[in-house]
């Protein structure tokens, strides 16, 4: 079997370690730009099960699974050091209480704090101007540059092939199957063809007749120079600010910031916009005083890929029987990544995914109606 | 010209030295943007204005590669020196 994908993010590697890992022996990634150069290597790098979808929260949490057990295979830096969602409003509490409820019918342990709880979790918050928060214990968060790094290694370790600087510009379909994947450098063949290329999957997939409803949101994360491991939760969501602002602290000790602005969507990510460093410190630094003397280093641009229910693309693309997609991730690829893989795999390899509830997640819904619904697309 | 033994550093801001900088190379890291984020490379206070030009003329000499591929994805970021994060926040309500 030969298979073809299409773009080498995380979740093209993923998919290519788990069918190297189960003895595939052809296996080809073609990239547009540099591996890992999309959402991949721009991302918080924050990772949480705590969602609010059956969907979600059943692959997280396997994903989060995989992802530390990959810790002690591939030597991946992550740390579960939780999420807290911070609230300033005192119904924001009853909301939180909701979720908790949710969360433990899947058997994550959330739990809802009172401001002294919140002050001895995190005593550099300003514990004066919130209500309370609700924390996820096992949240948390990675060294993203490093993770990727080592997983292209090995990927390549494993005999997969990486063709950087290529890009897909139409897929040549003939008796209900893609034959070959044109690119700017010659025609590449294979038996089987997987679509990991972010908001790019869409013109990949509209030269075969296939509509995918992604959409490019603009983000626009901030980080300041590196400073003494100080945060103690993974990432703190200021959850009743509009655009819900958060910050972790990276591995490199940075302070990484962002804020939900609204952006043209598809705009170009060398459109950076001046007011988005008050609108995201500004409210940050309300909770986190310290920040004030903080120096900021630099400020770049990335996409969500958002869906129209802000859930992943899975599966066959119909109606061509050796055509999968793995895409529209919606702020959440990188977490997902090696739930991504698997799943993935079993569908090329044994025709279903081993998770069932996946099955809810493929290109399909749209066309059904039948929508995944989520309450909170935070972080 | 320093000895076997000199510790040749590359980037200041992370203490990153030279021998660093090649074993990421040996160890397989075929593109600079990766080896720049797996070493940190211009991630520190002066994003890079001492450390890139070195580093990204080893790894074009080690590779075979022009300098100026090397470098083509390498982007300055805003803003071009840290910026206490206080004097970024304006009045003005959103």
């Amino acid at each position: 079997m030969k298979v073809l994908i299409i773009g080498a993010g995380i979740s093209g590697l993923f998919i290519a370690y788990e069918l190297a890992n189960r003895g595939v022996e052809d296996v080809t990634i073609v990239e547009a730009s540099y591996p890992g150069s999309g959402a991949t290597l721009r991302n918080a790098a924050c990772f949480r099960s705590s969602f609010t979808s059956p969907e979600h929260v059943v692959l997280m949490k396997e994903s989060i699974k995989r992802w530390l057990e990959l810790r002690d295979e591939l030597g991946f830096e992550l740390w579960q050091k939780g999420y807290l969602w911070v609230a300033r409003k005192e119904e924001t509490l009853d909301t939180f209480k909701k979720l908790i409820d949710f969360h433990h019918k899947f058997g994550i342990p959330t739990k809802v704090l009172n401001v002294e709880d919140v002050k001895e979790l995190e005593p550099h918050l300003n514990t004066k101007i919130i209500t309370g928060a609700m924390f996820d214990p096992t949240a948390g968060k990675m060294s993203v540059l490093e993770n990727f790094t080592k997983l292209y290694l090995k990927v390549k370790s494993m005999g997969v092939k990486v063709i950087p600087y290529t890009k897909v510009l139409e897929l040549v379909a003939g008796n209900g199957e893609i034959r070959a994947a044109k690119s700017t450098r010659g025609t590449l063949e294979a038996n089987v063809f997987v679509i990991a290329a972010a908001e790019c999957s869409k013109e990949i997939l509209r030269t075969v007749g296939v509509d995918v409803p992604i959409e490019p949101i603009p983000r626009h994360p901030i980080v300041t120079e590196p400073y003494v491991n100080i945060l103690k939760p993974a990432l703190i969501v200021d959850w009743d600010t509009p655009g819900a602002p958060y910050i972790t602290q990276t591995s490199h000790g940075t302070f990484y910031l962002a804020r939900d602005i609204t952006d043209v969507p598809g705009a170009s990510i060398y459109s950076t916009r001046v007011d988005i460093f008050s609108k995201t410190i500004k409210p940050l630094r309300e909770l986190l005083p310290f920040l004030e003397h903080i120096y900021v280093l630099r400020y770049w641009m990335g996409y969500y890929d958002m869906t129209p229910d802000h859930h992943p693309i899975y599966g066959p693309v119909e109606p061509y029987i050796n055509l999968y997609i793995a895409a529209g991730f919606s702020g959440h690829g990188m977490m997902m990544g090696p739930v991504t893989g698997k799943l993935i795999a079993d569908w090329i390899l044994s025709g279903k995914p081993s998770i069932e509830i996946a099955n809810n997640l493929t290109l399909e819904r749209f066309k059904t109606g039948r929508l995944v619904k989520e309450l909170a697309v935070i972080g | 010209m320093g000895g076997e033994e000199t510790v040749v550093v590359v980037c200041r801001c992370n203490d990153v030295t030279l021998e660093e900088v090649k074993k990421a190379i040996e160890q397989g890291i075929d593109n600079f943007e990766l080896l720049r984020r797996y070493l940190k490379l211009g991630f520190g206070p002066c994003q890079g204005r001492s450390c890139i030009m070195i580093a990204a003329r080893l790894f074009a000499r080690v590779t075979g590669k022009s300098l100026s591929e090397v470098i083509a994805d390498f982007r300055i970021r805003p803003p071009l020196f840290p910026v206490p994060l206080r004097n970024l926040i304006t009045g003005e309500e959103e």
